[in-house]
């Protein structure tokens, strides 16, 4: 049937030149202006005093505070998530349950509520004049203005990236090769770690990437959260607001700079992992 | 080892998928279980796996219950209809997976595991491809790969799920025989699913014909095919024309009209005359004639409007030189009449 279609047929099916070349433009034009220019100017500003004023930002006792502080709640968010991430897509991508759909829709919520209203509602829950505050005064937990809210905060955000790419890929999978373990002597730890796990191990690196980059540079809940106490419950994108608004430019760009890096080295690495995606869903039918 | 399935029911939902269903496999053997789409085939499979549970009934390996236990436990060798090959590993991992995650105390040495790996490539004909990925695998070698992965941990039973079903023709035929040729070396009671009359009735030892949860016939494929025991199976297992029929006094009428009975006549029992030559026939005119391959197919419209299909040897249709749109004669050799349901 494609042959019987006249050549002429052609030049239609495409655009004339001049559209291609403004859609182009534009597209260029609109991604320089709002993401290459102010990522450039960052690293502009964080070096236009000299490497060593550069070096000299990460010094700042708070700055350092901080940038641990980011460590740590990412680094209890992210294993969380991707705890949590494997059992949401290993469930909805594999059985049939009441209720299902809710919790597909449930796992989106952190996409579609403002950051800030999730801190609000912790706030709500956890603060002095909140619902669970005096139990938890009375037994001298600190959540809100301390790490625990921050973790808590960063965890929320983050809930829907390891789920949401696995659970395509599970779901496609089916269950077949996990049967075909069983059928073979395996129990569910040898299947899960020898069937499961390495069929989306790809999906599940860039979802950890995602999801790390997410719980580095979050913003609004964070905020609502911490408190502001320097050296002690500010994280990074808080300790840029904090420097940024004191009028210390270099420091504020020089971290700044981090969460850039942060965010390019995810680019590279999302990159090389669709790359190896793409390989083996190319070679498997 | 023997299987014993009794009185085994599953419903999914408002659906029943087996009703009471009971199947004897002795030692040895190798059964099909054929039936169209929904007829609660692949079900039985499953439960004899281990991979689904009954809601009622019992399986037993050699008259013990083992209706409780999981498909870990039953050691049951199974083929998936899609292979279901680890993409991740190579053949020769594919096939070592079910000794490497043995218990440590029954676990072969590496050594072991190898050597039997290799006998098993030798099996399937894939030595030289031990290294590769199922992905760079054809449909054919997938199949025997998972096959060999199965026989690998020297199974009880062997459970097969439409094994061919995703394969091109040529290779099915090919594979069914090599099949039937393994089942006679390695000699493991096997049960395979199809819904193909032509595979089951070629390579199995026993049929069962299943309709609607429940197995209609079980038998050699001589008996299914010959003496079926209802009109679902003479329906199912090859061609048929249908007539409308009644019973007067133990002779077999075929009537223009519906009637009491239904009467079944093979394409191959139908004899096609030019003249007229006695009591037991019917008018047709031919309508298209296939002269392609053994069997020379034509159709033809009958005196009361109705298709029937002959089949007829090549040299038959010669000595009668049958051309489209011809009246003849039809006379029914053989037929079965079964009470309308």
């Amino acid at each position: 049937m494609v042959k019987a279609l006249p050549a002429r047929a052609l030049p239609g099916v495409t655009e004339p030149a001049p559209v291609r070349g403004l859609l182009i433009g534009t597209c260029v034009v609109f991604l320089t202006v709002f993401l290459l220019a102010p990522l450039a100017l960052i690293f502009a500003v964080a070096l236009g005093q000299g490497v060593a004023a550069y070096l000299r930002s990460f010094t700042n006792p708070d700055t350092i505070s901080a940038i641990r502080l980011t460590l740590i709640a990412a680094a209890i968010a992210v294993p969380a998530n991707v705890v949590f991430g494997i059992a949401a897509a290993w469930a909805i991508g594999k059985f049939e349950f009441v209720g299902k759909s809710l919790l597909i829709s449930l796992l989106d919520l952190p996409f579609s509520i403002s950051p800030v209203v999730v801190g609000l509602t912790y706030v709500l829950l956890f603060g002095a004049q909140g619902a669970l505050g005096p139990w938890l005064t009375a037994h001298d937990v600190h959540i809100i203005f301390a790490i625990p809210g921050i973790v808590l905060a960063t965890i929320f955000v983050t809930v829907p990236f390891v789920a949401r790419e696995l659970l395509p890929l599970m779901a496609a999978q089916g269950n077949d090769e996990e049967e075909a373990a069983l059928t073979l002597g395996a129990n569910g730890w040898q299947t899960f770690l020898r069937v499961t796990l390495p069929n989306v191990k790809w999906a599940l690196l860039y979802g950890v990437i995602l999801c790390n980059a997410r719980a580095m540079g979050e913003f609004g809940a964070v905020a609502v959260v911490s408190g502001h106490i320097r050296g002690l419950t500010d994280t990074m994108p808080l300790q840029i607001e904090v420097l940024y608004n004191d009028y210390q430019f270099v420091p504020a760009f020089a971290v700044a700079s981090l969460l850039a890096l942060l965010a390019l080295a995810t680019l590279v690495v999302k990159s090389v992992v669709e790359w190896k995606v793409a390989k083996v869903s190319e070679v498997t039918p | 080892m023997s299987i014993s399935v009794s009185r085994i029911t599953k419903r999914f939902g408002q659906f029943t998928a087996l009703d009471a269903v009971d199947l004897e496999i002795p030692r040895g053997r190798l059964v099909a279980l054929l039936g169209p789409s929904g007829s609660g085939k692949t079900t039985l499979l499953r439960i004899i796996a281990g991979l689904e549970f009954a809601d009622a009934g019992s399986v037993q390996f050699d008259g013990e219950d083992i209706s409780d236990r999981t498909a870990r436990e039953r050691r049951v060798g199974f083929v998936f209809q899609h292979y279901a090959l680890f993409r991740h590993m190579t053949v020769f991992e594919n096939i070592a997976f079910g000794l490497r995650v043995r218990p440590r105390g029954t676990r072969p040495s590496a050594q072991r595991i190898r050597e039997r790996v290799t006998e098993l490539l030798e099996l399937i004909q894939l030595r030289n491809q031990a290294g590769r990925f199922p992905s760079q695998l054809s449909g054919g070698q997938r199949q025997r790969v998972a096959l060999a992965r199965a026989l690998a941990v020297e199974p009880s039973v062997l459970l097969l799920d439409e094994p061919f079903g995703a394969l091109d023709a040529k290779v099915r035929v090919e594979l069914r025989r090599w099949l039937r040729q393994l089942h006679d070396d390695v000699g493991v009671t096997s049960v395979f699913v199809t819904h193909d009359q032509d595979e089951a009735l070629e390579v199995a030892d026993r049929v069962a014909v299943m309709n609607r949860g429940k197995i209609e016939q079980i038998g050699t494929p001589d008996e299914v095919y010959n003496h079926p025991a209802t009109s679902f199976v003479y329906n199912f297992l090859g061609n048929v024309n249908l007539f409308h029929g009644r019973i007067d006094n133990g002779t077999a009428h075929i009537d223009r009209e519906a009637t009491g009975h239904v009467v079944f006549v093979r394409p191959h029992a139908l004899e096609i005359t030019r003249h007229p030559n006695g009591a037991n026939q019917f008018r047709a005119t031919t309508k298209h004639i296939n002269a392609a391959g053994p069997l020379v197919k034509v159709e033809a419209i009958t005196e009361w409007g109705a298709a029937v299909h002959v089949e007829m040897p090549q040299e038959r249709f010669r000595a009668l030189a049958l051309h489209k749109g011809e009246e003849v004669f039809i006379t029914p050799r053989d037929l079965a009449v079964f009470a309308k349901e």
